[in-house]
């Protein structure tokens, strides 16, 4: 009672400000009752559930279509697992111990699932597709860049101006050019400089055109969190009688790398995103599969449905990475020694 | 050190692929698809009652059916085709590095791209007859392409259609607005949502993307053709013998409907042309007489593979673009020579 009354008083008094807020609100009821109707009604969502083998695999071959798949689920699995299970220092040792292993393990498993190999057989390249090869190609290419980007990083903080002035214009090169133009010189100019029968996997290509950017901005965040550790634990590990190279390893990297850790999840999941621009480029992941099946006749004109399930999944992968961030920062101890 | 490990298995993993692929050679292209077994086809996947992912994941269309014809003239097996999907910048790039060994790809047939010093290309023969045209609301009240000044008109960059736009619309002293996309799709989606009072692209594609709208009555193709779009098959230029044996795959195709051979029959006049030795002609065309085929580095009988795989012109016309298909648009100047079109072949001699 006495919150309506307050409210009434405060419409009284502000009365514009009351109509403002009466508008907003119709606005918002009004949006979410037109998009409701139109997800349940209006939209015929057929293109979508009569291809979702194909959303999810491309134009894999129909009798190995069970790799990608498989490969999605363990994916999905893992990351359930992942988030469901805590992982604290003392209790529950073990599966802190494995998980990391899994997920290092899963690369590979995806590269020979997907390739074939180890008595699968061979798949090429050209005809992995869908949201398999979304998450193949963001994977991979984050797997490249970050090492690169670390590397870059303590060059570019390095003493030695030789390799300081390198990683720094290495940096500033790849940051000022826009990804397309990399991603363009990777698909359609290194192939003219080949030589006539040398040919690259077009999706190592991309994988390396990808990583090559991504590092410039991985290695930013990476010296981020290195400037962010005092100079005073360098020297406390020399005191120590820790070599230089020790206490990077042991002392300044795992903290540093601790504190990009949301700026490095705002590198993955743009990534993730930026594999799109691929479909440009004739390489058919979530949406290039997407626009071969816009074409087919039977289902010319389902725009809508089809970008708003493709707005869904990338949400949901996007979602699932930065939970799976969260989880990793809030995992371990941070600068203070304390558990987050 | 995951890292490591991870980084160095999986560099040699693919580099191991990318090594598979070496060690192919040869004097012309047509040597190098047969020595591999399989051909590969740069495709657009993204243009109904062409080139589209069916919902079995096969790709289906009348440029892919083209491709399945040179296979099996080529190779003996329809099926040996990697298709390749590629965009309009970048089909010439992955045909000069040999990435794809021929397009079949809706482009084009023009100086530009035929001669040495533009794209340098080799065309085989014109398999669809094109133009471009304009697609307006019938609601709108545009009846000629003179009504469109001051209009805006969607469409798709970096292709001829919108040089062919430009040209039109300045020869006639029209102003407009252009409203660029990337490909046909999101022109289709660009004129439904109402942003453009026209959308422009050949005829066929406006056709392909009318069959499709809620409402295909409450659009309407102009009557003017702003430009002939002869679509054709193409391979790398300077390769004489890849290019001639695609340019007589598709007569073959073409011969084959004028003489009514199909892909059901092509048993009984080859049983017929085997019996009856007076049937010169026919012979020569079926490989039973002669060396036609080896002329062109394929095999006697190439005709009969592919008319056996893929049918004549017109079986391959009608599974895509006919009456009874998802997208059809009439044959009109597609048609036999014989039947008022303009589709002929030399003779097989």
């Amino acid at each position: 009672m006495r919150a309506c009354k307050a409210l009434i008083r405060h419409c009284r008094f502000y009365p514009i400000d009351s109509v403002l807020s009466l508008g907003v609100i119709a606005l918002i009821i009004w949006v979410l009752w037109a998009s409701i109707s139109w997800i349940v009604q209006a939209a015929d969502w057929s293109v979508v559930s009569s291809h979702l083998p194909l959303f999810a695999s491309g134009s894999y071959p129909l009798d190995q279509r069970w790799r990608p798949l498989l490969w999605i689920s363990l994916l999905a699995a893992l990351t359930l697992i992942t988030l469901i299970v805590p992982i604290k220092r003392g209790s529950n040792r073990w599966m802190g111990m494995v998980l990391p292993w899994c997920w290092v393990f899963m690369i590979p498993l995806g590269l020979v699932l997907m390739a074939g190999g180890l008595g699968l057989t061979p798949v090429p390249s050209r005809a992995w597709g869908g949201i398999s090869l979304t998450l193949l190609l963001t994977v991979c290419s984050a797997v490249l860049a970050l090492p690169f980007g670390i590397l870059l990083a303590l060059g570019r903080t390095s003493d030695l101006p030789v390799l300081r002035h390198s990683s720094r214009l290495y940096i500033d090169v790849m940051r000022a050019v826009p990804l397309i133009a990399v991603l363009f010189f990777g698909k359609l100019l290194i192939p003219l400089f080949l030589p006539m029968q040398l040919e690259i996997n077009q999706v190592l290509r991309a994988v390396v055109a990808f990583a090559l950017f991504a590092a410039a901005y991985v290695a930013e965040d990476v010296r981020g969190g290195l400037q962010a550790i005092p100079e005073t634990q360098r020297e406390a590990a020399a005191v120590l009688g820790l070599s230089p190279l020790q206490s990077l390893q042991l002392v300044v990297l795992p903290q540093a790398l601790r504190i990009a850790i949301p700026a490095l999840t705002n590198q993955a999941i743009g990534l993730l995103q930026n594999t799109s621009l691929m479909a440009l480029l004739g390489l058919v992941e979530l949406l290039g599969i997407a626009q071969n099946l816009l074409a087919n006749p039977a289902f010319i004109g389902r725009h809508l449905e089809v970008y708003v399930w493709l707005g869904a999944l990338y949400w949901l992968f996007c979602t699932a990475m930065a939970l799976l961030a969260r989880k990793i920062e809030h995992s371990g101890p941070t600068l203070n020694g304390r558990s987050a | 050190m995951p890292f490591r490990t991870l980084w160095v298995s999986l560099a040699a993993a693919l580099m191991l692929q990318a090594c598979a692929t070496l060690g192919e050679g040869g004097a012309s292209r047509l040597g190098l698809i047969q020595q591999r077994q399989t051909l590969r086809c740069g495709v657009s996947g993204k243009i109904p009652g062409f080139s589209f992912l069916s919902s079995d994941g096969d790709y289906s269309g009348l440029d892919i059916d083209l491709c399945r014809a040179f296979a099996a003239a080529f190779i003996g097996d329809a099926d040996a085709i990697e298709f390749r999907q590629l965009t309009a910048p970048e089909r010439f790039t992955a045909l000069r590095t040999g990435e794809v060994d021929l397009l079949s790809r809706n482009t084009t047939f023009n100086l530009s791209r035929d001669a040495a010093g533009g794209n340098g290309v080799s065309f085989a023969p014109v398999v669809f007859h094109d133009g471009q045209g304009l697609m307006v609301k019938t609601s709108r009240g545009i009846r000629t392409i003179d009504d469109l000044n001051g209009e805006t008109i969607c469409v798709g960059s970096g292709t001829t259609t919108e040089q062919n736009l430009n040209d039109a619309f300045e020869a006639r002293g029209i102003a407009y607005t252009p409203i660029k996309y990337q490909d046909l799709n999101q022109v289709v989606a660009g004129y439904l949502q109402g942003r453009c009072a026209a959308m422009t692209s050949d005829r066929s594609q406006l056709a392909a993307a009318r069959s499709g709208f809620a409402k295909p009555k409450q659009h309407q193709i102009l009557e003017a053709v702003l430009s002939k779009e002869p679509l054709a098959p193409l391979s790398a230029g300077g390769d004489q013998r890849l290019g001639d044996a695609m340019r007589w795959v598709v007569y073959a195709l073409i011969t084959a409907e004028e003489l009514g051979i199909t892909k059901a029959n092509v048993g009984d006049w080859l049983d017929k042309a085997n019996k009856q030795t007076e049937l010169t002609r026919l012979r020569r065309f079926l490989g039973v007489d002669g060396d036609l085929g080896m002329k062109l580095g394929l095999e006697a009988d190439f005709v009969v593979k592919t008319i056996a795989a893929t049918g004549n012109y017109g079986e391959i016309y009608n599974r895509h673009l006919g009456p009874n298909s998802a997208v059809p648009i009439p044959r009109g100047i597609n048609q036999l020579y014989r039947d008022g079109g303009a589709m002929t072949a030399p003779p097989f001699q």
